[in-house]
């Protein structure tokens, strides 16, 4: 636990570290309006969470990145494990992966609001359309990844083709699953943005157009802020999960 | 009747390179109880022949019979405890590896952890049950393995070099204690090595194989020695060098 504490320190200090520079570079090297130093923006959003908007803002685009994502993993994980246990599976969805992965959730913008209009059900559909992919990807390179000994030993200890999947591809592949969920969280955040800035009501990335719209430079640094530590939290999250499946500790005797 | 019969067994392997024939009528009977050791040089066919016993590759000529029936696959009744440690289950602790056949056929947890106990007692580990794999050395993850199979209670163990990646003084207290195992439970074990030494020291008898391509069986010498087998005495030296001398005779084939 003194491993843990160390690295908590460390993450504090790094922040500091971030912010300090920013004042720095705010007060001494830019000194424009353009770019607040970090004081005003903290103020900023002190009053903002005061006056319960930046809290609206922020639940909003992450209800939408969980609802999307949710809906997204739950589909790409069983479409994962089946591409990588079946070979016919594999070839018929390899060309679905490999066509869909090269047009990103921000080009599909435009499609998704003339489908669904610029209310929730269009950012849902975009955030679960980047993470099924990544999702199926990672997974089907997890069930290939399993060691052959691995399922040869389950096979002369007795165990039928669905015990292997169930007690040892399944297992052996959450450590892949859990990276390619982590993976498209992050890229969920991309696109959340992008679709608030283009066509929505609420959210950080409509936030974020409003301030330029109206030149509020602290709420835009405000919405960055946000972002970035919202970001960092649930990448943090599914570290720890990662680690945990990864049996290096043991939870459970 | 013969527990493993190997009847004029061979296997040819077709990949990209064209046909390439490991092994060529392989003939041999293993008797109930006893402790087999193959032999041979780098390359010769030994894990060929050990995979097909287990039923992990089908020979392409003959047959191979476990108690009177044909092998078609891999099964319970035959334990294999694998060269490297990736057959381990890294995500489980060490008494749930053990535990991993009984829970197969569905022993309740508390059962096959009792179970699982009694076998890393036996390969001296009682203690260590609650580390994952990742915590072990890689004495201690051959012993797991031991344990794995040997609690599953198979007819036969099959061992692929199991030692092979220890350091000397590692390697000499597992034989040590594979014999003892050995010797208390009465199992019949197909041991493959290319270390002399170690063959003469667990064996009751050592098949030694010619060099590929198309490895068979170039003889068949049975150790009648007492156990545990003193290493320096002459009798067991005597053993070593007949076996010395066939692989060196394979080793000087053209
Ligand atoms: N899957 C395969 N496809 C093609 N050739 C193979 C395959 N597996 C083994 N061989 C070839 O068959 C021969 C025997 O291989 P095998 O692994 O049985 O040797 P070995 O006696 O176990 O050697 P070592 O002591 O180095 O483990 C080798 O020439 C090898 O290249
Ligand atoms: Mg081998």
């Amino acid at each position: 636990m003194n491993g843990r504490a160390a690295t908590v320190a460390g993450y504090l200090a790094g922040f500091a570290l971030l912010f300090a520079l920013w004042h720095l570079a705010a007060t001494l090297l830019v000194r424009s309006a353009l770019f607040p130093p970090p004081l005003p923006v903290l103020e900023r959003a002190a009053a903002l969470i005061a006056d319960g908007i930046l809290q609206e803002q922020v639940g909003a685009s992450l209800r939408r990145i969980l609802q999307g994502f949710l809906i997204g993993s739950a589909a790409g994980i069983p479409i994962g494990l089946a591409i990588g246990s079946f070979r016919p599976v594999r070839a018929l969805l390899e060309p679905w992966t490999e066509f869909f992965r090269f047009i990103p959730a921000v080009a599909m913008i435009t499609v998704a609001v003339i489908w669904f209009g610029i209310g929730e059900e269009s950012k849902v559909f975009l955030i679960a359309y980047t993470t099924v992919f990544v999702v199926v990807i990672a997974t089907a390179a997890g069930v290939g990844a399993v060691g052959r000994d691995k399922i040869r030993a389950a096979q002369c200890l007795g165990a039928t083709r669905l015990q292997v999947f169930r007690l040892v591809a399944l297992p052996a592949t959450v450590p892949y699953i859990l990276t390619g969920m982590r993976l498209a969280m992050a890229n969920s955040f991309v696109t959340i943005v992008a679709a608030e800035l283009v066509a929505s009501n609420d959210g950080l990335g409509k936030m974020l157009w409003d301030a330029r719209l109206f030149m509020q430079i602290e709420d835009i640094f405000v919405a960055l802020v946000a972002l970035g530590l919202l970001g960092f939290a649930t990448d943090r999250l599914f570290r720890l999960a990662i680690r945990a499946f990864a049996g290096r500790f043991n939870p459970t005797m | 009747m013969a527990l493993v019969s190997l009847d004029g067994v061979g296997k040819t392997y077709r990949g990209r390179g064209g046909a390439w024939e490991a092994v060529r009528d392989f003939t041999l009977d293993l008797a109930e109880g006893e402790f087999f050791c193959l032999l041979g040089t780098s390359g010769c066919g030994k894990t060929t022949v050990l995979n097909m016993v287990a039923g992990f590759e089908p020979p392409t000529a003959g047959r191979i019979l476990l108690d009177g029936r044909e092998v078609k696959g891999p099964g319970a009744d035959r334990g294999v405890v694998f060269q490297g440690h990736d057959s381990l289950y890294d995500w489980l602790s060490a008494l749930d590896n053990v535990a991993f056949g009984p829970r197969l056929r569905g022993m309740g947890r508390r059962a096959r952890r009792a179970h699982a106990q009694r076998f890393l007692e036996l390969v001296g580990l009682a203690g260590q049950g609650g580390k994952h794999p990742s915590e072990l050395s890689g004495g201690m993850k051959q012993r797991i393995q031991i344990a794995r199979a040997l609690a599953n209670d198979p007819r036969i163990l099959l061992m692929d070099e199991p030692f092979g990646a220890l350091d000397a003084l590692t390697r000499a207290t597992l034989q040590g204690e594979l014999s003892r195992i050995w010797a208390g439970t009465g199992k019949t074990v197909l041991f493959i090595t290319h270390d002399i030494e170690e063959a003469c020291a667990l064996a009751t008898r050592i098949g030694v194989m010619t060099r590929g391509p198309g490895g068979t069986l170039k003889a068949v010498l049975p150790v009648d020695l007492p156990f545990p087998r003193e290493r320096t005495s002459d009798a067991f030296m005597a053993v070593f060098r007949r076996v010395h001398a066939l692989i060196h005779e394979e080793m000087a084939r053209p």
